[in-house]
């Protein structure tokens, strides 16, 4: 995605908002806000009004607010139960995340930067062949995609949870768009040093872009994170589940385990949102800059 | 060769990981491949005419291709209100942007449990039917009602909760991009606040925005498969092509040969909506 | 977004097709050792050395199953057994195990014919010909293709419907004899508070077979013929859409049909569902509970009793075939104490074999007996030529009819049209 203009840098009020339509049209769009933000809240609310009751609660005839008692026991009944390594998955996605997302980047910047800036004749072809693995679906060639991944013996290893996810076309795809907006000059005046394209990209061009790191980071830390079909068939050993995996649990065939449920997703989405909290600012910043051009 | 310093890496791994696979895909689906990933019975192009005269995989693409008429300009029109509604407060935007932006910390699955567990059950413990009961009215089986087709609603709000922080964030950054000499200007002419600037100025401006916005949403609508499969299963109504296809590859059935030809129609029929959609609005000239 | 790789559900309807289990919370140890699932050594070519054994479970919703299948497995001497316990979606971790060479070389499912022509499992005629004549003749038939035996049967679970005799009694009726009397029965149960009766959250599509039984079909005929195309089978149909539409179905409930948390929590009279529930509802209402066949049709009819299960095989990709099936031998055979904890100790299951059924004390009073007693009467089991797809576009149909109203003589015409191109790809 890439805008016709140049940035102006700081965030202005724009549109209708410049001139107040009156009293109406403001008390209008503040009702309009204060909605959205209820509705936008209301599942959490629901996650955690259900994590902290009991199942008797949650399935009373009557709607409860809030559960009388709250039921803080439910965190250790979650932690506590030696049936569910609860921690040991949450160690399993943060690691698999962190390295997961570490990796993605660098492949994807790299392949974005000299599909952008390095002049090769059949660049353009490559790039195609890249977009184009975005329009098949995935959930069909899973299958083919487990049969090379098992045949390099990577079925319940680490390896095998990380390395075929690493190779993401869709950040590929963002990082050349990102990188043919970068300011030139700025490179040109590196290359006038004598730095070659490697050392233009990791002392000018990385130092430079990092709120779109940051922001593609966040991306795609979520998606590691949340990802469930590979790691359940990859990770035939247990003590490799990961917090989507470890949460299914509590879901059979048979039952659902709503209260340990909702605790689960409570502790399973709490570091995605303290991660935002931190990078929302550079989320903005970075995906803004995704279009700066000349 | 720096190109392939660069690029080689990542290329190497595509090779292995997505286009064998792909390729694989391909050639299974001119076999007769049931249960087995290295099939012999060839059969050219059965499995091809097979799923074209399929009435349950033409009426999933049909049912999607309505699904993605409705979704696409939805989100797009409350992504772009949301944008323009936290762009123009002035006091705690954070705030405002962090909440809308949260939902996509969650998961499909983790969104589905709650719609289908605490909002849309059919009980009279589901939020929606007490909100309902307050009203005196009957509770409603949200999920399972077909006539009328009340299954929409979850399945809709559901995509909406989950995506609409972060096309909100892009056309953020799109708002942010434009120049407020612009806007000055435009009052300059005596253009009206509202709905003239709006038309004339911000609109035209957030059309790469918007393109990208479209793409990714329309390709998003057609591989349609998470809320779908943990909200409805493999039903044959609000069954999106790729849960179609998922229950003759990966589930029970194991017809790798017409799951995969499914798979390569539908990736066709994306190819040709995203390729025309390009043409219309020129994406892809600006990156050049 | 970045999702490579699709985000599966947590449930899945076709697993819950045949399943076994309690409502309660799964069982998992972290620290009960050998929980690899897949050994990392090759054969036991070499002799001497113990062979490694890969042994696949769904996950069971019965507390301490986990617990009980690995302690079983350790008792093992001749081979290490690890086991390997899937939540989610196990059909499609099985399915893209057993393509591959890091699948189980044990595992449980259910056996279609499909499985045998693509060469994944292997005949176990060897193993069970002493035991034979202990297996009920059902168990051995859906188990059974072209005169060989697949699978060793390890539960059995009879499907019925159970219902709250006091609340039956307080609205002056009796246990329904046929379909209609089962839709008048619903009606009548039903208040603002309690449905009449809960077939699953699809509708009923779990009827589609016991309805069909009761009409006097069955889904393929013995010589491989759709057996589900008469008038009586689309009356049949007709009546699951009539009972549907009868406002008196429990629907959108947290919990589907195979957890007893629907009738439990007081949100219907009446449910279809598997004896394995019956520890969980004797709990909840003790002597409260009576149950019922599926209803005969009308008088032509007979009532019907869905007999699933889960059975053991051996995958022909194993690397070690002959102790994979000396293990199943030696648990699903030989020792009996096994069987019978397994049936007994954590949901309510039938043990396959006579000779332990016979024995099972839990089973010979109240409801259990009772469940046990219309399984034996009017049990049925699944042909294994009933191939998922044949399942599908039943299922399809029955959608069709059941929620939309279609007219079920069309709807099972587009049905028979699939089964007969799936019938004529196996048997020519």
């Amino acid at each position: 995605m890439s805008a016709t203009e140049r940035t102006s840098g700081t965030p202005q009020p724009i549109g209708f908002s410049r001139s107040p339509l009156g009293v109406v049209g403001m008390v209008g769009r503040w009702i309009a806000l204060f909605v959205a933000v209820v509705l936008f809240l209301l599942p959490f609310y629901l996650i955690v009004r259900n994590a902290l009751s009991t199942e008797a609660d949650i399935t009373a005839p009557d709607w409860t607010l809030f559960p009388k008692d709250l039921q803080w026991g439910n965190i250790s009944e979650l932690f506590n139960d030696t049936q569910v390594p609860m921690a040991r998955a949450m160690y399993n996605s943060a690691v698999v995340g962190v390295l997961g997302t570490a990796g993605q980047l660098l492949l994807a910047s790299m392949a974005g930067y000299g599909l952008a800036r390095i002049p090769y004749r059949h660049a353009d072809k490559i790039f195609y062949a890249i977009v184009a693995t975005l329009m098949i679906p995935a959930a069909v060639t899973f299958i083919p995609s487990f049969i090379v991944v098992s045949s390099l013996g990577w079925v319940s290893t680490l390896r095998g949870l990380i390395i075929p996810t690493l190779f993401s076309g869709f950040a590929a795809f963002l990082f050349r768009q990102y990188f043919l907006g970068f300011p030139k000059e700025l490179e040109e005046a590196a290359r006038v040093d004598g730095a070659g394209y490697f050392g233009v990209f990791w002392r000018i061009v990385v130092p430079n872009s990092l709120p779109f790191f940051a922001a593609l980071a966040a991306i795609t830390f979520i998606g590691n994170w949340n990802s469930f079909l590979w790691p359940l068939v990859i990770g035939q050993d247990s003590s490799s589940w990961t917090v989507q995996v470890a949460m299914s649990t509590f879901v059979t065939a048979q039952t659902i385990n709503i209260h340990e449920l909702f605790m689960a997703v409570a502790v399973s989405i709490l570091p995605l949102v303290l991660i935002f909290a931190f990078l929302q600012r550079y989320l903005i910043q970075g995906v803004t800059q995704s279009g700066i051009k000349d | 060769m720096s190109f392939w310093l660069f690029v080689g890496p990542f290329v190497a791994g595509l090779l292995i990981f997505s286009y064998l696979p792909i390729i694989w895909s391909l050639v299974l689906s001119f076999f007769e491949a049931y249960n087995t990933v290295t099939p012999s019975k060839f059969v050219g192009l059965q499995n091809y005419i097979d799923m074209l005269t399929d009435h349950n995989f033409l009426s999933s693409l049909g049912t999607f291709t309505i699904f993605a008429v409705f979704i696409v300009p939805l989100t797009f029109v409350l992504s772009l209100a949301l944008a323009l509604l936290v762009n123009q407060v002035k006091i705690a935007r954070a705030f405002f942007r962090s909440v809308f932006f949260l939902p996509t910390a969650c998961s499909y699955v983790v969104a589905s449990l709650i719609w289908k567990l605490s909002i849309f059950n059919g009980v009279r413990f589901g939020l929606a039917n007490t909100v309902l009961g307050w009203f005196g009215a009957d509770g409603i089986a949200w999920l399972s009602t077909v006539d009328p087709p009340w299954y929409w609603i979850p399945l809709v709000t559901v995509r909406l909760w989950l995506q609409l922080g972060f096309y909100m964030i892009l056309f953020i950054a799109g708002l942010q991009r434009i120049s407020p000499t612009l806007y000055e200007a435009a009052y300059v002419d005596g253009a009206k606040p509202g709905w003239q600037v709006f038309r004339y100025i911000t609109l035209p401006q957030l059309r790469a925005t918007s393109v990208a916005v479209l793409i990714l949403n329309l390709i998003a609508a057609y591989q349609a498969f998470d809320e779908f499969y943990n909200l409805i299963g493999n039903q044959n109504y609000g069954r999106p092509p790729l849960v179609y296809l998922y229950n003759i590859s990966l589930g029970s059935i194991q017809d790798l040969g017409h799951g995969s030809a499914g798979a390569l129609i539908l990736a066709v029929i994306i190819m040709i909506v995203t390729l025309l959609q390009s043409r219309i609005f020129g994406f892809g000239k600006a990156g050049d | 977004m970045p999702a490579h790789v699709p985000n599966a559900g947590l449930t899945r309807r076709d697993l819950l097709k045949r399943t076994g289990g309690l409502a309660a919370l799964a069982a998992f140890t972290a620290a009960c050792g050998g929980n690899t699932g897949r050994p990392s050594s090759g054969g036991d070519d070499g002799g001497g050395a113990k062979a490694t054994l890969s042994q696949w479970y769904h996950q069971y919703g019965e507390t301490g199953t986990q617990q009980a299948a690995t302690k079983y497995a350790k008792a093992y001497t001749d081979a290490n057994v690890t086991i390997a316990w899937t939540p989610g979606d196990y059909a499609a971790k099985l399915s893209s195990g057993l393509l591959s060479n890091k699948g189980p070389d044990v595992f449980e499912s259910q056996l279609n014919i499909g499985m045998v022509k693509s060469n994944q499992v292997v005949a176990l005629d060897d193993i069970i010909a002493d035991v034979k004549d202990d297996f009920q003749p059902g168990d051995l038939a859906t188990n059974t293709v072209d005169g060989k035996v697949y699978g060793i049967r390890m539960i059995v679970d009879p499907q019925v419907i159970f219902y709250r005799k006091s609340l039956l009694d307080k609205a002056g009726i009796k246990p329904p004899e046929t379909i209609d009397d089962l839709i008048s029965a619903a009606k009548e149960l039903t208040t603002n508070k309690v449905k009449g009766i809960f077939v699953g959250n699809d509708g009923g599509l779990a009827l589609g077979g016991p309805a069909l039984w009761s009409s006097g079909g069955d889904r393929l005929t013995e010589d491989h013929k759709p057996g589900f195309t008469d008038a009586r089978a689309a009356q049949a149909f007709g009546k699951l859409h009539e009972l549907y539409a009868s406002k008196s179905v429990l629907l959108g409930a947290p919990t589907d049909w195979t957890d007893p948390g629907a009738i439990n929590q007081g949100l219907t009279a009446m449910q279809w569902i598997g004896m394995w529930a019956v520890p969980g509802m004797q709990k909840a209402f003790g002597d409260d509970l009576g149950v019922i066949p599926f209803p005969a049709l009308d008088a032509q009819g007979k009532p019907a009793v869905y007999s699933g299960g889960w059975t053991q095989f051996v995958s022909a990709k194993s690397a070690n075939v002959d102790a994979a099936k000396k293990f199943v031998k030696w648990l699903w055979i030989d020792k009996e104490d096994f069987q019978e904890d397994w049936s007994l100790n954590y949901g309510f299951h039938i043990p396959p074999r006579k000779s332990l059924a016979a024995k099972a004390s839990k089973l010979q009073s109240g409801v259990a007996a009772e469940t046990v007693k219309l399984t034996a009467d009017y049990g049925h089991t699944d042909d294994p030529a009933w191939t998922p797809k044949m399942n599908t576009a039943f299922n399809d149909m029955l959608t069709n009819v059941i929620k939309k109203g279609a007219d079920p003589a069309a709807e099972i015409t587009k049905a028979e049209k699939t089964v007969n191109d799936e019938l004529s790809r196996l048997f020519g």
